[in-house]
């Protein structure tokens, strides 16, 4: 069993009191396979649960997602689900050649695996057909028996070549259709081992491929999927320093006696810097919140030369002698970022009861007091999975350096306007593309605070919008002197008829807000529609607990307040900031 | 021992510990279906630090014969 997870029974036993239909967070998963999968259901209602999400669930019958997926009317499609988990394995898929691959030529092997694929394939395209739901695939266990024994690997197209074939060829059409996702089953075989995922009992007793013990692991598994589809991954670490990122009191064992690097503890420490910094490589906020004397702390932080995470790799730092909860705060409040995308870690049993018990959106992990742990705990956290990774989320690092600057600058600027004059900000509108697609639904989803209208919508239905005449949708993509900010402002218009339009989404990333960029999109959308001689732009503020700051935004622009709706009349004003330079592109 | 054993049996298969006996069955407890079976078998196994033969686990059609099969792996049930 991995860590964090109970034993099968407690799910199935509390699945019945997890009612989340109170929770605005839902999701449907529909769950086939080629094996028994009991308990799986029951497992990933209860950790949606955990996760403050209203889950549905639908299990196709035994071995039957064929006929299922190439039926229409199937009970799989009526059920609608947001996600589709296919289960493959590998027995079930090799036949008689699980055991016996060489009793057939090689060709004849080769073969197998390229109908195999077709015929997987046109599954999976009837599925993309029939439904808008995101397709998860696994791909197959690679056989660790074979009756050549070591001689597997020379042989000619061998076992586990097919296997590994026919995974690739998985991987490669999963590149090819945005709505399919790859779950690589053999790597979760692989971490837990074989020996311990299939037991020879419950397959002989119930056709069971995945032990009753490991059900639990693997819906966790499938929950890195649930919690980036409904935009509730993590963003942020929030991080102690003593005892969490090197061993012993810098203040109290001083800058050579604290263990980092060196001895097997300060290995542990250095361990989990690493992985730190690979999470900030690739997007995740770094930040500091201690209790510590800030000169003692930023020595080690600067100079101490086994330290591998260094000052510019935190967008906020917080050393000081203030509460941790205060300190949390205003880090959540600098970097613009909701308390629910941030993860703490800390070595101190109380400062984790403080934060979960007064902010408990913050997510605040058990941490062993054996930092040899540390790494395994990060490692085995999937709330920073996201469904794809954006050329914004790998230089966000960057982009909070120049944030930091930036703040310098209006700490040095005197008044707003001065300070936004020498941003030298461009906002190039772009309309949207296969390109930019993935980006414009991932801020639908993830944007909480400049959001009017706070709609959610995955890939596929922004696919949509684009092909279709009757809409408009495009992203702003925001420069300015200290760097680019990349695409972080979003609008989708409906075209309601010749004289009017209506905004039906328009929201821009926090990071943004505050510089009038958000003017310069509203006002190019009204010349867009006086150039085709719209009269009328209709909008809405749809109220959430995250978006007061666009309270005001759209009677501060000039929209008039009709039966709750807001509309603008198209005029000649220009009300495009000054210092913005606005640059279409079509 | 049964006083565990039977907890283990309420908590699998969801009854109340003292509504458990040796004629207890899938024909007396609804939840007794043969995934719960498995379930069961699994979880007496980690409580007791046993392993069961497939053929044990089949042949267990009541609490009476668990019974019997824990006992030949050496698990005392008496007080």
């Amino acid at each position: 069993m991995s860590l964090n997870t109970h034993k099968l029974s407690y799910y199935i036993s509390k699945a019945k009191s997890s009612n989340g239909s109170k929770f605005d967070k839902k999701i449907r998963i529909a769950l086939l396979s080629s094996f028994t999968i009991n308990g799986l259901e029951e497992t990933l209602r209860v950790l949606c649960f955990q996760n403050k999400i209203d889950c549905k669930t639908y299990v196709g019958n035994y071995n039957q997602y064929n006929q299922e997926i190439l039926n229409k009317d199937s009970k799989l499609y009526k059920f609608k689900p947001d996600i589709t988990v296919l289960i493959f394995d590998t027995r079930n898929f090799l036949g008689d050649l699980f055991f016996s691959p060489y009793a057939i030529s090689s060709k004849k092997r080769g073969d197998f695996v390229n109908n195999k694929t077709v015929e997987i394939q046109e599954l999976v395209n009837t599925f993309s057909k029939n439904s808008e739901s995101k397709l998860i695939i696994s791909n197959l266990a690679i056989p660790t028996y074979s009756p050549y024994g070591i001689y597997e690997a020379k042989a000619d197209f061998g076992l586990q070549t097919m296997v590994t074939k026919f995974n690739e060829n998985l991987i490669q059409f999963s590149k090819n259709n945005q709505s399919i996702y790859l779950y690589n089953f053999n790597q979760f075989v692989t971490k837990y081992g074989e020996q311990n995922v299939f037991d020879y009992k419950q397959y002989f007793l119930g056709d069971v491929k995945i032990s009753t013990n490991y059900i639990p692991s693997f819906a966790n598994e499938l929950m890195g999927y649930v919690k980036p589809t409904l935009g509730l991954n993590k963003k942020c670490i929030v991080l102690d320093l003593d005892n969490t990122l090197w061993g012993g009191i810098v203040g109290e064992d001083g800058y050579n006696g604290i263990s980092l690097g060196d001895t097997p503890s300060g290995k542990a420490f250095v361990e989990f810097q690493k992985i730190l910094l690979s999470l900030h490589q690739r997007g995740i906020i770094l930040a500091i919140n201690s209790k510590n004397n800030p000169v003692d702390a930023m020595e080690v932080i600067k100079n101490h030369p086994n330290m591998i995470l260094r000052e510019e790799n935190f967008a906020c730092i917080k050393i000081n002698w203030n509460d941790k909860l205060s300190n949390m705060q205003e880090i959540a409040n600098e970097l613009n970022i909701g308390l629910e995308s941030i993860v703490f870690f800390d070595d101190d049993p109380m400062n984790r009861e403080l934060i979960r018990s007064t902010i408990p959106e913050v997510l605040t992990p058990e941490l062993s007091k054996d930092p040899s742990q540390f790494p395994l705990v990060l490692l085995n956290l999937n709330d920073f999975d996201v469904l794809k990774i954006t050329g914004e989320d790998s230089k966000r690092g960057e982009m909070y350096q120049q944030q930091r600057k930036r703040t310098e600058l209006s700490q040095k600027t005197k008044n707003l306007d001065d300070f936004l004059n020498q941003l030298d900000i461009k906002v190039k509108i772009k309309t949207a593309s296969e390109f930019t697609l993935p980006r414009i639904s991932q801020l639908t989803l993830k944007t909480n605070q400049f959001n009017l209208t706070t709609k959610r919508y995955q890939e596929e239905e922004i696919r949509n919008f684009i092909n279709s005449p009757d809409k408009v949708v495009a992203c702003a993509q925001v420069t300015d002197k200290f760097g680019d900010n990349g695409i972080t402002g979003v609008y989708i218009i409906n075209k309601d008829s010749n004289e009017e339009w209506s905004i039906d989404t328009m929201l821009l990333s926090c990071r943004i807000m505050g510089r009038g960029v958000e003017e310069g999109m509203l006002d190019h959308i009204i010349q867009e529609a006086r150039n085709v001689g719209v009269t009328r732009i209709k909008a809405n503020y749809i109220p959430t607990k995250k978006n007061k700051p666009v309270e005001n935004f759209l009677p501060d622009f000039g929209f008039k307040k009709e039966n709750d709706l807001w509309y603008y009349y198209v005029d000649d004003k220009v009300k495009k900031p000054k210092h913005i330079e606005m640059i279409v592109e079509k | 021992m049964s006083k565990k054993l039977y907890q283990i049996i309420g908590k699998i298969l969801d009854v109340p510990a003292s509504e458990i006996n040796d004629e207890s069955s899938p024909e007396t407890i609804e939840n007794w279906d043969s995934f719960n079976s498995l379930m069961l078998a699994d979880e007496l196994e980690s409580e007791f630090n046993v392993s069961f033969t497939l053929e044990e686990i089949i042949d267990s059609a009541n609490v009476a014969a668990i019974k019997k099969h824990l006992k030949n792996h050496g698990v005392s049930l008496d007080d």
